[in-house]
């Protein structure tokens, strides 16, 4: 059990090592350039990764329907986004409002697909991340 | 080089970095759809490849807008083009781990501590070349409460996702 902990969190930190990178890369060039680097780098290291193991193209995958294959444009936007942000606000902030319109945006998409389950925790949990951001917009 | 963060936060900036948030969930809803056709490995390539032609067609969009002011820049270090390798190595480990008794929940609350405490360090001391930054309690405050609310979500409210 401590190895998948151990890498759970690492992927988390990787996520922060990734901003900080593509951040300080849109502050030379641009946030879209930065975010172009990161697909074609990505790309590059996944197919090396793909063609060693095998099993890069799997047989199901001509059956995906068009829209299962937008995701990777609206990671273009994401990624020149938190650069864009980082360089603004910071990694905590960009951090911790990016989770909170994650876990926001997800209780809806929940809602919009009839998924009830757990419903007055998300509620709690969505009441206490728009307190944490009205906090952060109060003035002193 | 030490930003005070007692100023409050731009607006725009907040709302930016929430509707950020709000793509990650359609990406990852989409990805997901596509990793349940084939593999956890194909979406992300998949993902890597498509976002590469649309970040072409972007730029090529914008062409005509392109920032003039290049020779005020920096030059950018040879390590900066290579935060994507950070993105594909999140996958191999996630792919695992949501396979593992930590399941999608253990994985995201998990990994959501990660990104925390590291933001936090590289804030502190302007790793990678970015600006430091010092929280004030209140900035403390905010965090406690919207990764309370996070908890809260991904470990009682979105159910055996």
């Amino acid at each position: 059990m401590t190895v998948p902990i151990l890498f759970a969190c690492l992927a988390g930190v990787l996520v922060g090592v990734s901003r900080q990178v593509n951040g300080r890369l849109s502050l030379s060039t641009s946030p879209l350039i930065a975010s172009f680097w990161n697909h074609v780098v990505g790309f590059v290291a996944l197919s090396i990764l793909g063609l060693s193991i095998g099993g890069l193209i799997p047989a199901g995958a001509a059956q995906a329907p068009w829209h299962a294959y937008i995701g990777g444009s609206i990671g273009v936007i994401f990624v020149a986004a938190g650069s864009w942000l980082i360089a603004r606000i910071g990694a905590v902030n960009t951090a911790l409002l990016v989770i909170g319109g994650q876990m926001v945006s997800g209780v809806a998409l929940d809602l919009m697909q009839g998924v009830s389950a757990g419903l007055l925790a998300s509620v709690l949990g969505v009441a206490l991340i728009l307190a944490g951001m009205a906090l952060t917009q109060r003035r002193r | 080089m030490t930003t005070p963060s007692a100023h409050r936060l731009n607006p725009l900036h907040l709302m930016a970095a929430f509707g950020t948030g709000g793509l990650l969930t359609l990406m990852v809803h989409f990805n997901g759809e596509l990793g349940r056709y084939g593999n956890a490995l194909f979406s992300s390539w998949a993902a890597h490849g498509t976002g590469t032609v649309a970040a072409l067609v972007l730029l090529a969009i914008l062409y005509p807008w392109r920032s003039r002011s290049e020779g005020a820049k920096p030059r950018a270090p040879l390590w900066s083009y290579l935060g994507g390798i950070s993105g594909a190595v999140t996958v191999m480990l996630t792919s695992f781990t949501v396979n593992s008794p930590l399941a999608l929940s253990g994985t995201l609350a998990l990994g959501l501590a990660g990104q925390v405490i590291f933001s936090i360090v590289a804030d502190r001391w302007g790793l990678f070349g970015l600006p430091m930054r010092r929280p004030d309690r209140r900035d403390l405050a905010a965090m406690t409460l919207i990764l309370a609310g996070s908890a809260l979500i991904i470990l009682f409210g979105r159910g055996e996702a």
